[in-house]
């Protein structure tokens, strides 16, 4: 009797553990999309006596897309490397949320160099790098040739990787990079090196990717990463400088958005009653002969004041002109103009 | 079955670098061709030259020069038993001779003694002191010389035994093993260059197993979750079957053109294969210490000519035993597999030996090749396909 009850309990314990299993791996979209899918802890990598990696810390939630942005020799690819696991930290960890899957599984990984056999076509690369991740033939070719439509290379199934075009290998690159259904893909400069065309197609791509997918990818193209990144994370000497979304990056710092003011009508005495008031607001102004140049954070919400200043001055505004502040700008901002290597 | 997937690609590679796939196994019936172009279309001749010194002697009134029925016996024998290309001039004196020794216009020279009637006529009164004398000049480091030599010192010999009486002391009987007897300086070069044609394999082995690290696919590879000996067993098989058809078709070229062999073809290909498995897994060293394919070609050559001239491969080769193993001996090209695969392949192929005379080679080539593929497993596992 006291065997079958430890039985029955033996059962249920592992039923219940079972199903919390499948219950965490079908976690809902929404409530998924809080989870942390990545944890970085006071990573670190010294080559030597240099330190590429300097103690980065920052997680990254299940379905984002995670930009690092910086410029070369920042530490971003040897960032990656170590996510994917093709390096060793010197320090600190790297934890998963695996998702029931094995590690292997869980990343798909498009270096910035396109990395195929030259010799097979895109079907037999797609298929074999399938099969070597565990997936039976017949269905990865079903996705293969999926991905491949996906991303314009439908007509392209038959030919050699050796025989097409640098965007065409891009994009075959990157359904190699997904072809084991990833949970977590790594892009390292994702459009380097295309042309407009392709580039709207692998960034739409890559959006809708990310909508049930963990993206990370290294850029030092500020608009792509404005475009695509839900979160940015600059960094520079193996640090990490800053990290938010590219919107609040762009209004906290930077050197700020560009008002210009087209004047119809001006004298040097307007125009130096304008310049003194102007002043006490502590904005950064160029006064031309025809115009008014004036650059300060966030200076849309400035704008009402100094309208009311000019016509106060005596200024006739023709037209407003407004350039707003740049990731390109932030990025400047943080790790200033010296050239790197 | 990962494995599987690897041979597949492997294969398709291998196949559509169709130059490179044809080269290599042309490389060993090409050889073969060679070979046998040098060997068949340029006999050897061996040269004798005679200077007859002898003044020789009067019995009863008539005068008899032994020299000179030397001479006569020389030429006679060369054109009655002997097979070998010999020629046998006269030359009027020993510095006509050795003149024509240094400008290589001959490969031998006898000079008979001007007593050498007189002496022949005491022994044969039984003056057991009496030597007739004969000198060879040559040069000493030519086989033409040495092989001259030995043919023209046989046949002095027998004239010795025409000209005296007695009956030999010694007869000696000459049996050849195998297809010795019959076979040709071709046939002696044939084993040898069926394995030149698998030491070949070094590069095209060598540069598969980089190429996916010069194209940075060790990287997916990496990765993936294949394991290092599907990658390295999948490769391997390959070119194991690239090796099996260059062999076969340098045997086939061979046959084509007058090889002779006993023995089994099956075992002949089990030793191929062996071969060539101990060949590719000397190649995972070669690609583990390089990155590249012109790395392959710059660090490959220096193996490669240590297994094609010093293991017999090439050209025939005797070294001396450093120890023995069961009885069998050890040198120190024991070291490089070919040399024990052309020691079983003449065993098998030319002396009609059976499996069991060649165990201690099969073994030492097994032994080799595991000692060569765990090296250059490690070596390449730690170099790049190690994964944190």
């Amino acid at each position: 009797m006291i065997q079958k009850v430890c039985f029955a309990i033996l059962v249920f314990v592992i039923f219940n553990s079972h199903n919390n299993l499948i219950w965490y791996n079908h976690f809902p979209t929404k409530l998924a999309q809080l989870e942390t899918m990545i944890k970085i802890e006071g990573l670190k990598k010294r080559f030597g006596e240099f330190t590429a990696v300097d103690g980065l810390n920052f997680e990254i939630s299940r379905n984002e897309i995670f930009a690092l942005l910086g410029p070369n020799g920042a530490g971003k690819t040897t960032t990656i490397n170590m996510i994917c696991g093709l390096l060793p930290p010197s320090e600190g960890k790297i934890t998963f949320d695996h998702l029931g899957k094995d590690r292997k599984s869980l990343i798909g990984y498009c270096p910035q160099e396109n990395i195929f056999y030259p010799k097979l076509t895109c079907l037999e690369q797609l298929i074999f790098i399938g099969q070597i991740y565990g997936h039976s033939s017949k269905s990865i070719k079903n996705r293969a040739i999926e991905l491949l439509g996906l991303l314009g290379l439908e007509d392209k199934t038959r030919v050699r990787a050796c025989n097409l075009s640098g965007g065409m290998k891009r994009r075959l690159n990157i359904c190699l990079a997904l072809i084991h259904d990833p949970e977590i893909l790594i892009l390292d400069e994702p459009e380097a090196g295309l042309d407009p065309q392709t580039r709207i197609l692998v960034r739409d791509f890559i959006k809708t990717f990310g909508k049930e997918k963990t993206i990370i990818l290294t850029t030092h193209n500020m608009d792509e990463a404005d475009r695509l990144a839900d979160r940015v994370a600059i960094i520079d000497h193996g640090k990490l400088l800053l990290l938010d979304t590219p919107q609040n990056l762009k209004r906290t710092v930077g050197e700020g958005d560009i008002l210009e003011l087209v004047l119809e009508q001006s004298n040097e005495k307007t125009m130096n009653r304008f310049a003194e008031n102007i002043a006490m607001l502590s904005m950064n102004v160029k006064i031309n002969a025809e115009s008014v140049l004036i650059k300060h954070l966030n200076i849309i919400e400035q704008l009402p004041a100094i309208k009311h200043l000019a016509e106060n001055s005596g200024l006739i505004i023709s037209e407003i002109k407004l350039r707003e502040n740049t990731l390109e700008d932030v990025f400047i901002h943080l790790t200033g103009r010296t050239l790197r290597q | 079955m990962k494995i599987i997937n690897i041979i597949t690609k492997s294969l398709r590679e291998q196949m559509r670098s169709f130059w490179v796939l044809i080269l290599s196994l042309s490389m060993g019936p090409f050889f073969i061709f060679v070979y046998f172009l040098i060997l068949e279309t340029s006999k050897p001749q061996y040269t004798v030259l005679v200077a007859n010194n002898d003044k020789g002697v009067m019995i009863n009134g008539q005068h008899i020069n032994q020299g000179n029925h030397l001479l006569a016996y020389l030429k006679r024998s060369k054109a009655d038993t002997i097979t070998i290309p010999f020629t046998v001039d006269e030359v009027t004196d020993k510095i006509t001779g050795i003149e024509r020794l240094k400008n290589k216009k001959a490969d031998a020279l006898i000079v008979i003694d001007n007593s050498f009637s007189q002496t022949i006529e005491n022994r044969k009164a039984n003056d057991s002191t009496a030597a007739a004398k004969v000198e060879f000049i040559g040069d000493l480091t030519n086989t033409n010389y040495l092989i001259s030599a030995i043919w023209a010192n046989e046949l002095l010999n027998e004239y010795a035994l025409q000209t005296n009486p007695k009956k030999r002391i010694i007869d000696v009987k000459e049996t050849a093993l195998g297809i010795s007897a019959t076979i040709t300086g071709f046939d002696m070069i044939v084993p040898g260059i069926l394995i030149v044609s698998l030491i070949m394999l070094m590069f095209t082995a060598s540069i598969a197993f980089v190429s996916e690290i010069e194209n940075k696919t060790i990287i997916r590879l990496k990765l993936s979750k294949l394991t290092a000996f599907e990658f390295l067993g999948g490769i391997s098989t390959v070119q194991l079957i690239v090796g099996i058809i260059s062999v076969l078709l340098t045997l086939l070229t061979a046959i084509l053109l007058g090889f002779h062999y006993t023995g089994s073809i099956l075992i002949m290909i089990i030793i191929a294969s062996l071969t060539s498995l101990s060949i590719i897994s000397f190649s995972l060293i070669i690609a583990a210490v390089t990155k590249s394919t012109n790395e392959v070609l710059v660090v490959g050559n220096f193996p490669m000519f240590l297994f094609m001239f010093f293991t017999g491969a090439a050209f025939p080769l005797n070294s001396e035993t450093l120890f023995t193993v069961a009885g069998y001996p050890i040198n120190i090209q024991g070291l490089m597999t070919p040399t024990h695969a052309i020691s079983a392949l003449n065993k098998t192929l030319i002396m009609n030996m059976d499996v069991s005379s060649i165990i201690p080679e099969i073994v030492s080539i097994i032994i080799l090749t595991v000692l060569y593929f765990l090296t250059g497993g490690i070596i390449f596992k730690q170099r790049h396909l190690k994964l944190t």
